[in-house]
């Protein structure tokens, strides 16, 4: 038998296998998807296990998962300016909101149809989009091998953890906020950032590596490759959840950190599931949840009462939470790239 | 290849087109750019590349990376292919399968599986440390040592299969000719084998190269950031710094400079393929 396709045949059979691929979602046309972006690491688990069942349950749309970090969410926005946004829901650190406002990449969050948004603490009610945590940074130490818990940044400088102490690069929120908070801490200002520098001259002789990203930055812990070392609460947390051996510290200089919050994506294809998909994210019974280990978020519901790691680390009640320093990220955003600049020029091998 | 069969390579002429060549145009448009805001046309990026010792020596090291990888590789490679071309068939595909292996898993898995070997407390240390050739722990994570050990595994079946598929098309007669006319194993290998195998070796050079100098995955996790390579270095100034432009035209910058390295690895392969046949 010989077989012969001809061109008629062919698309016929290409249309007849285009409509096979498009029928089920023709069939369940009912359903929605919402694409949600979300952090690595602690975030998108969080997401998943708590947030995604719950809206499921909620709403009947199922939400794809976006995993990518604040500034590439900002530079994939960027590049889709014009076009469909590839997602619909944006998760930004502080410093992000400032840029994708200016650039026009989310909109007004309408807190006429968000329930939930009234019960936020007041600081978590911006306009823009509802925060939904706080991210706080202090010292990580390794308790088996310091077991006096450091008390200050300068602790970092003994030269008894000569080749022990761990940094991140400045591209990541923790790295910076390191660095504009040792500045404060040693008299600089957001216009002179020339005692930080002076301090990480001091440190390098202790330093043993330098992390290019997040996920390394946790392998050191994990393999001990350092013993001490700014960190976030939130990844202290996560990896005392996997029995690693880290503690978190808060130096006498008060605690830092930044909010996180949730936005509704200028164009979002899907702006009303959006919306409820955030409102969700500040129902008081998700945020209790999201409360407990291994995830420890900071709570901005009102409603929600402390417990767990982030009292016995950072703070008893609300009121603590509202007294930790915040840092001004319009001034510091313009000079990122001048300061990662600098921090790579100076730390180079 | 005809005349009559360019049709056929129409579609994937397009692909190219689209995936390709215009977003290379559009990277070429932004390096062009003075300012963060894109208004105004300048060669600024490059001239602050170029004028600047740290800048350029971030390329000079990446190309030098590349180098010290890919010699590791070769001095390792070769070897491999060399035997796998030697033994019998079953043993050739056990071989074939053993390089092969790293490319059946996730880049960052294997290098991953590296930061345990290659740490303080990790598989190497302790043997080091048990053997008692060290007192302390070796530094081997966040060097460029360790960087390029990893590079050398992770890409040797690059190295390995170009150079192998060259070696197995040798006429066994030739190394027995030399044998027959007195030269012992090793003058066989300089004098005749290394000689006819150095197309695969160039190929095989060439691809290591190219992969090892951007491999931002490897570079990042095991170098670290003080380490700072060129694909970190534009990976930072486009996302971190959010200067697309210097970013660009970092990107256009190195990309020149592999593509010149690979020229010259194929010039030199040429050369000595005529003068091998003269």
């Amino acid at each position: 038998m010989k077989l012969t396709i001809d061109r008629r045949q062919l698309m016929q059979s290409a249309g007849i296998l285009g409509l096979a691929m498009g029928a089920p979602r023709l069939a369940l046309g009912e359903e929605k998807t919402l694409v949600a972006a979300t952090f690595p690491g602690t975030w998108s688990e969080a997401d998943r296990n708590v947030l995604l069942p719950a809206f499921k349950k909620k709403t009947g749309a199922t939400v794809t998962q976006s995993i990518i970090l604040g500034t590439d969410q900002v530079s994939r926005l960027v590049a889709a300016k014009g076009n469909k946004p590839p997602f619909d829901v944006a998760f930004f650190d502080a410093p992000q909101v400032i840029d994708a406002v200016r650039e026009g990449l989310i909109v007004e969050y309408p807190v006429a149809k968000s329930p939930n948004f009234k019960e936020l603490l007041p600081s978590a009610q911006d306009k823009w989009g509802p925060k939904i945590t706080m991210q706080v940074i202090g010292i990580g130490y390794n308790p088996t091998k310091i077991t006096t818990p450091p008390t200050s940044w300068d602790d970092l400088l003994d030269p008894k953890y000569k080749g022990r102490v761990g940094l991140t690069a400045l591209n990541s929120q923790l790295g910076i906020a390191f660095l504009v908070e040792v500045n404060r801490v040693k008299g600089g200002t957001d216009e002179n950032f020339d005692p930080a520098f002076k301090y990480l001259a001091q440190l390098l002789p202790n330093v043993g590596a330098i992390a290019a990203n997040l996920g390394a930055y946790a392998t050191l812990w994990q393999q001990e490759q350092v013993d001490i070392a700014p960190y976030n609460f939130n990844f202290v947390q996560t990896l005392k959840a996997k029995d690693v051996p880290v503690e978190l510290s808060i130096p006498s200089s008060g605690a830092v950190g930044w909010s996180t919050s949730l936005h509704l994506v200028a164009n979002a294809a899907e702006p009303d599931l959006a919306v409820q998909y955030i409102d969700l994210h500040l129902d008081a019974a998700i945020q209790e949840q999201l409360m407990k280990s291994p995830y420890d978020a900071i709570p901005t519901n009102a409603h929600v009462k402390l417990e767990g790691g982030i009292t016995k680390t950072l703070a008893k009640s609300q009121d603590d939470l509202a007294k930790i320093r915040t840092i001004d990220w319009e001034k510091i955003n313009p000079q990122r790239g001048a300061l990662i600049d600098r921090f790579n020029r100076e730390i180079k091998l | 290849m005809g005349a009559s069969n360019s049709p056929l390579a129409l579609p994937l002429a397009a692909v190219f087109t689209v995936c390709f060549v215009a977003p290379l145009f559009v990277l070429l448009v932004l390096s062009l750019h003075g300012d963060v805001a894109m208004t105004n046309w300048s060669l600024l990026n490059y001239l602050s590349f170029f004028t600047d010792r740290f800048s350029y020596s971030i390329l000079i090291d990446t190309l030098l990376l590349g180098v010290k990888a890919t010699l590791v590789c070769f001095i390792f490679g070769f070897p491999v292919a060399w035997l796998s071309a030697r033994v019998n068939a079953r043993w050739q595909s056990i071989l074939l399968f053993l390089v092969i292996l790293p490319i059946l898993t996730s880049v960052v898995v294997r290098t991953f599986s590296w930061i345990v070997i290659l740490g303080r407390y990790g598989v190497l240390n302790q043997i080091a440390l048990g053997l008692g050739l060290v007192s302390e722990p070796l530094r081997l994570l966040y060097t460029e040592t360790g960087v390029v050990m990893v590079l050398a595994q992770v890409q040797m079946p690059l190295m390995v299969l170009p150079i192998l598929s060259v070696l197995s098309k040798q006429d066994p007669n030739l190394a027995d000719a030399s044998r027959a006319l007195g030269a012992g194993e090793w003058r066989t290998l300089w004098k005749i084998t290394l000689p006819l195998a150095i197309p695969g070796i160039v190929a095989g050079c060439i691809l290591t190269y190219a992969a090892s100098v951007t491999a931002f995955v490897t570079q990042s996790l095991i170098g670290g950031a003080r380490l700072i390579y060129m694909p970190l270095d534009i990976y930072q100034q486009a996302v971190g710094a959010n200067n697309w432009p210097y970013a660009a035209a970092l990107s256009i910058i190195f990309m020149v400079s592999v593509m010149a390295v690979v020229a010259i690895l194929n010039a030199v392969g040429r050369r000595s393929e005529t003068h091998g046949r003269a």
